[in-house]
């Protein structure tokens, strides 16, 4: 304000209402308008990586349901039910902040931030384990294991409550982890195989898509899995995995970081019935978080979950 | 001024405050519990016997039913005002001309009439 | 912040408070929340890198006045071009319009003291400074050679330049654009006076609302695609080279999803600059204005459906390609209706030939030949002969150059007077602007013979037939070049030692010509009501001529 301080148009009609406004009313809508806006331009940022999804996808249907099937999907499910909590206690900040409920507000502001906290927690565990078992789509970001390293360091790190995501490695007969370059690896083929035999005993069933056979194939048209094509496919899903969680887990640690200046803002007791817009807003985007994250759970870790039955 | 401009009001001093309550916001917070666990389990079953590809159709489903649930009540769009409505939809619809518009290239390469 | 000091060096007699002299010091101009002084400190930023890109443009004309490749090597010519292509498309054409006159306009066209969000505006800016700080930072360690538009697997995989850095500066300058985009669209939403209806609106807010709304939808998927390229060159999965199972032409259809609307950002402010300079000008009003004002909405919702015209030989699907060639076909219409409306403005106006009704005029002979060949361009079948030719280089110069630059510098000089409140000299300015048309044609129009001939666009060398075509072009680029410098002279000459302007310079009914030249901070000394039609030249419109030409026979004397 300092540029307008000897400037005696206008006068603070009300507190919080800035001078370009004629009342509070005008101010509430341009704000809310304007957020609107920018969640519209998120939907576009990320729309553009579930465009690349949508046609990966499309293009390698196989390679990405395999890569799917690998993902944990009890705890991405127990992360989405995590932030539809923190969902609820965010509604519930904005409900208080109506009301003028200081106390209320600061709790539901630190449970919100707690559920954050937690469901980057559990997102950071996942991506551990992605570490542990190299399948970080870029060279050299995975767990290092030479072939000649003792015996316990072929298993992987095991962390507590890890489960299915490991069961290849499980199996009697697999062969140990050996990553001396933390390189890209895929060891899971059964899917893909399986599908590829099916296709070669029935030339007109739709097993695998036509793009499919002529890039799974060692030649186009041979029908005999090139393991290392389809590693390539599958990596590409992890690739779209790490960039889509990536920036919605940097939408979640800019989130927390608005959440911290919202409970400074609350805790002086700051917002009332007249003035809580920066609440609202807050939530605006907390929701907005939320909602891109309904949208990957499914995505990223459930299509494609029904090849189980395959029971291979 | 706003006898002037249909546009300058303010939505919350025409709307109760109370939008619909801690009751109403429980039962957003149960309808969307119950969407996930419902999602994680019908993920895990083959309907491929229905129709190939209706494990997606449910799963997507789902999450745009979720999506509309949290967008017109925990964010209040059902009590806002059209332009709100507009910008939210708006952002929605230019998504799908570029999932369209790129995917008519995608899903008619090689077939048909222009295929080669 | 020269151009400042010598603003308030040169005060006149009237010490009235304005925008310029309320606060001199650093810091009342960089933390400033004042829509005008951001529009200032962008024309400044603007026009450095207008400088910077017509240097690089001149070397390309220097490189190819021979047919060998002498001037640069190979290598470096790519650089060149694709550094001209990079500063002018993001950091000249983008921003030029919307963040200098649109952010100086529209709050004083619709009446209102600021934008909405002037914190956001100032922001904005600063991202705008980052990203071109980061841009420019990359382009002197080394440079980038992949053209502007980074296609793939090139750019992800084997250029060895920077292109990570550049993609970053220009990830980051997206924001201002995403930023500017939202604050116009609340401005126009919320904050028009009293009786500014929407059919009130100038067209010139017109044009920027749907400018605005092609920076809030396609500026953040160019955003999310340049950060995938940015990754892609980090971790090399693969998603973009075919070997790896990955599609390039994913990225043309991310990339072009934003960049063809982007080429209506370009030229859509230059278009609202032009139904204001053809009416006003005229003294006559705008033939069909509602047609005007919704095919400005027309060309941004049509823009969005036709990116894939730019791959009709990248691989595309033949179905996709005719289907975005027809709609290229019928994104023409909302811009002939603009021709068809402006060319009946003209009839029996009385027109005056002041600079900016020149530079007014120029446009609308040029972006007729730039969108003319536009359709040819978009005929499926004669754009295989055209794709990634001097034809295509001539096109969008015509476009680009002819429509928006021409356009910017018209509207600059229109509203430079009540920018600045200092008149410029007419004499120079009318010099100028035939300078300008003169050498931009014979600059670009070679081009198009050129590229119809077959001689293919970023190649520094090319057969020695079509070197004669060349030289023209060349010299044209010579011509063009001292037109274009000009303006910054008697500009920065106006500052010092130009007449003060009257408020009212052109004796028109505009809102932005009812307030003090400079403005106020707050824009206007009584909260204006709007009560008259827009483009009225008649007694309705509250205007007391005969007062204005008082007032201006007073500043001259």
């Amino acid at each position: 304000m300092s540029a307008h301080s000897h400037s005696d148009k206008f006068v603070y009609h009300e507190p919080g209402l800035q001078h370009q406004f004629d009342d509070m009313g005008q101010q509430e809508e341009s704000v809310s308008l304007g957020m609107w806006l920018f969640l519209a331009q998120e939907i576009m940022f990320f729309g553009g990586l579930f465009t690349a999804y949508l046609v990966m996808r499309s293009k390698y249907p196989l390679a990405f349901a395999s890569g799917s099937n690998h993902l944990d999907a009890f705890l991405g499910g127990a992360n989405t039910l995590v932030l539809i909590v923190s969902s609820l206690t965010m509604a519930l900040t904005v409900y208080y902040a109506q009301k003028g409920n200081r106390n209320m507000q600061v709790g539901l502001i630190v449970l919100t931030m707690l559920f954050g906290l937690t469901f980057l927690g559990i997102k950071a565990y996942e991506y551990t384990d992605k570490y542990n078992h190299g399948l970080v789509p870029m060279a050299g970001l995975n767990r290092r294991v030479k072939a000649d390293s003792p015996a316990s360091e072929h298993v992987g790190l095991v962390l507590p409550g890890e489960t299915a995501v490991s069961a290849s490695e499980a199996k009697p007969g697999a062969e140990p982890y050996v990553n001396p370059h933390g390189e890209f690896q895929w060891r899971e083929y059964e899917l893909v195989q399986h599908m590829m035999d099916k296709q070669r005993a029935e030339p007109n069933g739709h097993y695998l898509t036509l793009n499919e056979q002529l890039t799974y194939s060692t030649s186009p048209g041979s029908l005999v899995l090139d393991k290392d094509k389809f590693r390539d496919k599958v990596r590409i899903f992890f690739y779209i995995y790490f960039v889509m969680t990536g920036l919605h887990a940097l939408h979640m640690i800019i989130g927390l970081g608005i959440m911290t200046w919202l409970l400074w803002m609350a805790f002086k007791g700051t917002f009332n019935a007249e003035y809580f817009s920066p609440v609202e807003m807050s939530g605006l985007y907390w929701h907005f978080v939320d909602i891109v994250w309904i949208f990957l759970f499914p995505l990223l870790y459930l299509l494609g979950r029904h090849y189980e039955h395959l029971g291979l | 001024m706003a006898e002037q401009t249909t546009e300058h009001h303010n939505p919350h001093v025409e709307v109760p405050n109370e939008h619909i309550g801690i009751p109403g916001y429980l039962g957003v917070f149960a309808v969307l519990v119950l969407g996930t666990i419902l999602t994680y389990y019908v993920a895990l079953m083959d309907l491929d016997w229905i129709f190939p590809g209706a494990n997606t159709l449910v799963a997507l489903g789902i999450a745009f039913t979720k999506m509309t649930v949290v967008g017109l009540f925990f964010m209040h769009v059902r009590w806002s005002p059209r332009l709100v409505w507009m910008s939210a939809v708006g952002a929605f619809f230019w998504l799908t001309i570029m999932f369209a518009y790129t995917m008519q290239d995608y899903l008619t390469r090689g077939t048909g009439f222009f295929g080669h | 912040m020269e151009t400042v000091g010598a603003i308030e060096a040169g005060s006149y007699g009237t010490a009235k408070l304005n925008y310029l002299n309320n606060g001199s010091t650093l810091k009342s101009w960089l933390l400033t929340k004042d829509h005008k002084r951001i529009a200032i400190m962008y024309l400044i930023s603007v026009s450095a890198f207008f400088l910077m890109g017509g240097l690089y443009a001149a070397a390309i004309r220097l490189e190819l006045l021979t047919p060998a490749s002498d001037l640069f090597e190979t290598g470096t010519y790519n650089k060149v071009f694709t550094q001209h292509g990079i500063l002018m498309v993001f950091f000249f054409l983008i921003p030029s319009i919307p963040a200098v006159l649109g952010n100086f306009l529209i709050p004083i066209m619709i009446g209102a003291k600021d934008l909405a969000l002037p914190r956001i505006n100032l922001l904005s800016l600063y991202i705008y400074w980052v990203g071109g700080a980061i841009t420019l930072w990359a382009l002197m360690q080394g440079g980038v050679d992949t053209g502007w538009t980074f296609y793939t697997p090139y750019s992800t995989t084997f250029s060895n330049t920077y292109v990570l850095a550049v993609g970053v500066g220009i990830f980051i300058n997206g924001f201002s654009s995403i930023l500017t985009g939202v604050n116009f669209l609340v401005t126009i939403h919320t904050m028009r006076a009293p009786g500014m209806t929407w059919f009130r609106l100038p067209l010139f807010v017109w044009s920027h609302y749907a400018v605005s709304l092609i920076f809030v939808l396609g500026t953040p998927v160019v955003a999310i695609t340049l950060l995938l390229v940015a990754i892609e060159r980090v971790a090399h999965v693969g998603i973009f080279d075919p070997a790896l199972g990955g599609d390039p032409i994913l990225f043309q259809h991310m990339f072009w999803f934003y960049s063809h609307p982007a080429v209506y950002i370009m030229v859509l402010p230059g278009m609202g600059i032009v139904s204001e300079l053809l009416a006003n000008f005229a003294r006559k009003r705008i033939f069909g204005y509602e047609f005007v004002a919704f095919s400005s909405i027309g060309i941004a919702v049509f823009g969005f459906l036709v990116w894939g015209h730019h791959m009709f030989v990248s691989g595309q699907s033949m179905y996709a390609s005719l289907v975005f060639s027809f709609l290229t076909m019928v994104v023409a219409i909302p811009s002939a209706i603009k021709m068809f409306n402006w060319t009946a403005t003209l009839y029996q106006g009385s027109i005056s030939f002041d600079t900016p009704m020149l530079y007014g005029l120029a446009f609308m002979g040029l972006f007729l030949i730039g969108g003319f060949t536009g359709l040819y361009l978009g005929a499926l079948g004669l754009d295989v002969h055209l794709t990634d030719t001097y034809f295509v280089i001539g096109h969008f110069h015509y476009v680009m150059v002819g429509g928006q630059v021409i356009a910017y510098l018209g509207g600059l000089h229109y509203w430079w007077p009540k920018m600045t409140g200092k008149m410029y000299s007419e004499f120079w300015g009318r010099v100028a602007a035939m300078l300008i048309f003169v050498g931009f044609n014979l600059t670009f129009f070679p081009q198009l013979i050129l590229g119809y001939l077959g001689m293919p666009r970023r190649y520094a060398a090319y057969p020695p037939e079509f070197q004669v075509l060349n030289i023209f072009s060349t010299a044209g680029a010579s011509v063009l070049g001292v037109g274009l410098t000009m303006p910054l002279f008697y500009f920065l000459h106006s500052l010092v030692k130009g007449k003060p302007a009257p408020d009212n310079p052109w004796l028109l009914p505009g809102l932005e010509w009812r307030t003090s030249s400079p403005p106020p901070t707050e824009n206007f000394d009584t909260p204006p009501v709007v009560t008259w039609e827009i483009y009225d030249f008649g007694d309705e419109s509250g205007l007391d001529l005969e007062a204005a030409k008082r007032e201006a026979a007073t500043v001259n004397a």
